[in-house]
């Protein structure tokens, strides 16, 4: 305690030196707290914009869907009964259920021109394109629900989401959508002649090919990683196409605020019984791991350049220090204190600055980190063209570590100081001017 | 008649054992798998990867080297729908459509593990440079195709003939990393038609997802038939 308070003493000695040290380690710590809380608010941002616009917060399939290699495999599907709708709707916290199918499919643009008579071939420019799409088929009422967002999106872009089941439309990316510039069709207008239509093309249940012909009702703004190539039809026109009628391969759930995702989970397995298997939004979404892995790794390098930078000024201030000290030192040693002591009092005061300095950062970073978040951000999630509300955050944790790092990194940073001093002769020092 | 003349053309260097050269073997190759003229009926099962199998009849119409056409007659699901190719272009006419849509080289050829090249456009020695190279297989010329253009249906193929008669005993198939996704082995050797020896059999088995594979048997094999230009037009599609 005596040590801490002798520490205490020297650091009040220079006050300006031990300021810019401090504002050096509350700048670097404080800096590092927010970039964090940044982080925090993007990551999520893109789970928010998945789990309200794309998933829903639970996903129930039957058992080994996720699994399956092929990504969306229509033969492990099953009837959409009202019964199974209704025992799903019976658990507690469980708001909506929506029935859906996630299908590939060939989307083809009509030629510009019809084909000339002579039998030669159209121009490039004017030939019809093809792209393959991953689809989800979707029930407007009961989906609005769950995937709120997507409604957002496409006001956000241009036209409007399908509105029966059996509307004969289908709604893409807008990026996507313009690329291969697909004619947007604008509710309340005459429906183009076939052969102008949208053609969507894809194996049925049986691996048999099927299409239909379809309309683009409306565009989805890019809003999460990797949605240039989805699209979304409604339930019914995608189960004539898929023939596959009264069944679906997927039923997204809608969870009340603030209860327990991993609760309701439970329970959702446990309604639904061993065929079926239930995921979290979360679970379903490897990518936003690598994202969080890629950033953790960046944010690991930036923070430690930061914390190298802060810490070079406190070598620097501690063997100032040292320096200006020699004959105090020299006296200290020649009454008999040990050299183990003299490197003591030396890190204690690096650990005393690096402590309060380190404190004081993580204060004014989550000062700004909450001042933020209750104010949110309004930038779009990566990715995406569509702005929404980032809201940075912390915990209490990472604070904690920062402060903690601050506070090894100041006692490491005078280690070297500190030796120097104690290696001092005490005859020398003493004769030091 | 193409095919026979190239046959008899053949014929001498393999007597006088000289090795063919890789142009040979793939004039050979086109020859037997596609050649100029013909009309032909083919069954196509196709097995998925839950072991379920669908088979589909289908009749084909070849005139010239780049004038496709396929009718397919069962399952129920899929009676009325066509086929056109002409030259780079490919459409398949739905019945419920009601219209003619593009089609892709490499898109599937009807769900199954044959894509549309391999049906409609067996022409490799106009899409593939071929060498020859060491083959795995006794008696057997092996050679290395690579693609000429980015639009073929696979970048590379390992091509497997016998040494006897030139006839295609297995086909390796690769995707743009390089990857093996599928590989056809020919069977079933027969003469369809008179002098015409081919393959009746073909099993294209799927090497990215291993449970699924196709099996494409002719059933009947007419070169040199009459094909009225009028069944290549977009205009007959339907009719």
């Amino acid at each position: 305690m005596a040590l801490v308070k002798l520490a205490l003493r020297n650091l009040a000695r220079n006050k300006r030196r031990t300021a810019i040290t401090f504002v050096a380690l509350v700048a670097g710590v404080g800096a590092m707290v927010a970039i964090k809380g940044f982080m925090n608010g993007q990551r999520r941002q893109i789970l928010e914009n998945q789990q309200r616009g794309n998933l829903g917060a639970l996903q129930v399939h039957r058992k080994g869907y996720v699994a399956n290699v092929l990504a969306s495999p229509l033969t492990l599907d099953f009837a959409d009964s009202p019964a199974l709708r209704a025992t799903l709707a019976a658990v507690p916290a469980v708001v909506a259920v929506s029935p859906r199918i996630e299908f590939g499919a060939q989307l083809s643009t009509p030629d510009r021109r019809p084909p000339p008579d002579d039998g030669s071939d159209l121009p490039e420019a004017d030939r019809g394109q093809s792209s393959f799409l991953l689809f989800t088929a979707i029930d407007p009422a009961t989906e609005r629900v769950v995937t709120p967002k997507r409604w957002e999106w496409v006001s956000w872009a241009r036209g409007q989401m399908p509105r029966a089941a059996s509307d004969a439309q289908v709604v893409l990316n807008d990026d996507f959508a313009k690329g291969i510039a697909v004619p947007l069709w604008a509710a309340g207008e005459a429906v183009p002649p076939i052969e102008q239509q949208l053609a969507v093309l894809a194996p049925d249940r049986d691996g048999s090919l099927n299409g239909v012909n379809v309309v683009m009702a409306g565009t989805l703004a890019s809003a999460t990683p990797n949605d240039r190539r989805v699209g979304l039809m409604p339930l019914a026109t995608a189960q004539a196409l898929l023939r596959m009628e009264g069944r679906v391969t997927e039923y997204g759930l809608a969870v009340a605020e603030g209860a327990d995702l991993a609760e309701v989970k439970r329970l959702v397995e446990a309604a639904v019984g061993a065929d079926f298997e239930v995921h979290t939004w979360e679970e379903r979404l490897p990518f936003v791991r690598d994202i969080v892995d890629t950033q953790d790794f960046v944010f690991g390098i930036v923070s430690g350049i930061f914390l190298f930078v802060v810490l070079l000024g406190v070598v620097n201030a501690m063997l100032m220090s040292v320096l200006e000290r020699v004959r105090e030192i020299g006296t200290m040693l020649a009454v008999g204190m040990r050299r183990r002591q003299v490197v003591q009092l030396f890190i204690a005061e690096g650990v005393v600055l690096g402590l309060v300095g380190g404190a004081l950062g993580a204060l004014v970073g989550f000062a700004w980190v909450s001042w933020m978040n209750a104010r949110g951000l309004s930038i779009p999630a990566p990715g995406a063209k569509v702005p929404s509300l980032l809201r940075p955050s912390v915990d209490a944790a990472f604070l904690a570590r920062a402060t903690l790092q601050a506070t090894a990194g100041a006692a490491l940073a005078s280690l070297w100081p500190a030796w120097r001093a104690s290696r001092l002769r005490p005859v020398e020092a003493l004769a030091h001017t | 008649m193409k095919a026979l003349l190239l046959t008899f053309t053949l014929l001498p260097t393999l007597a006088l054992g000289a090795d063919p050269t890789a142009d040979e073997i793939l004039a050979k190759y086109d020859a037997v798998m596609g050649p100029s003229t013909f009309e032909s009926q083919a069954e196509m099962t196709a097995t998925r990867e839950d072991g379920s199998t669908r088979t589909y009849a289908m009749r084909f119409l070849k005139r010239d080297a780049d004038k496709f056409r396929v009718w397919f007659a069962e399952p129920a699901s899929v009676k009325g729908q066509e086929v056109l190719r002409l030259g780079d272009n490919a459409w398949v006419y739905l019945p419920n459509l009601k219209r003619a849509t593009r089609i892709a080289n490499r898109d599937s050829f009807q769900g199954g593990d044959f894509n549309n090249a391999d049906v409609l456009r067996v022409n490799y020695r106009a899409d593939y440079d071929a060498k020859l190279v060491d083959s795995p297989v006794p008696d057997t010329w092996a050679l290395k195709l690579k693609a000429k253009t980015p639009e073929t249906a696979y970048d590379a193929i390992t091509l497997i003939v016998r040494k006897r008669d030139l006839q295609p005993v297995r086909g390796e198939y690769y995707g743009t990393s390089g990857q093996l996704i599928r590989s056809a082995t020919f069977s079933d050797w027969r003469e369809l038609d008179k002098g015409f020896v081919r393959p009746a059999r073909v099993v294209m088995q799927n090497e990215v997802v291993k449970a699924r594979k196709t099996e494409m048997v002719t059933r009947t094999f007419k070169v040199n038939v009459d094909a009225p230009p009028q069944r290549f037009m977009q205009a007959d599609l339907g009719k």
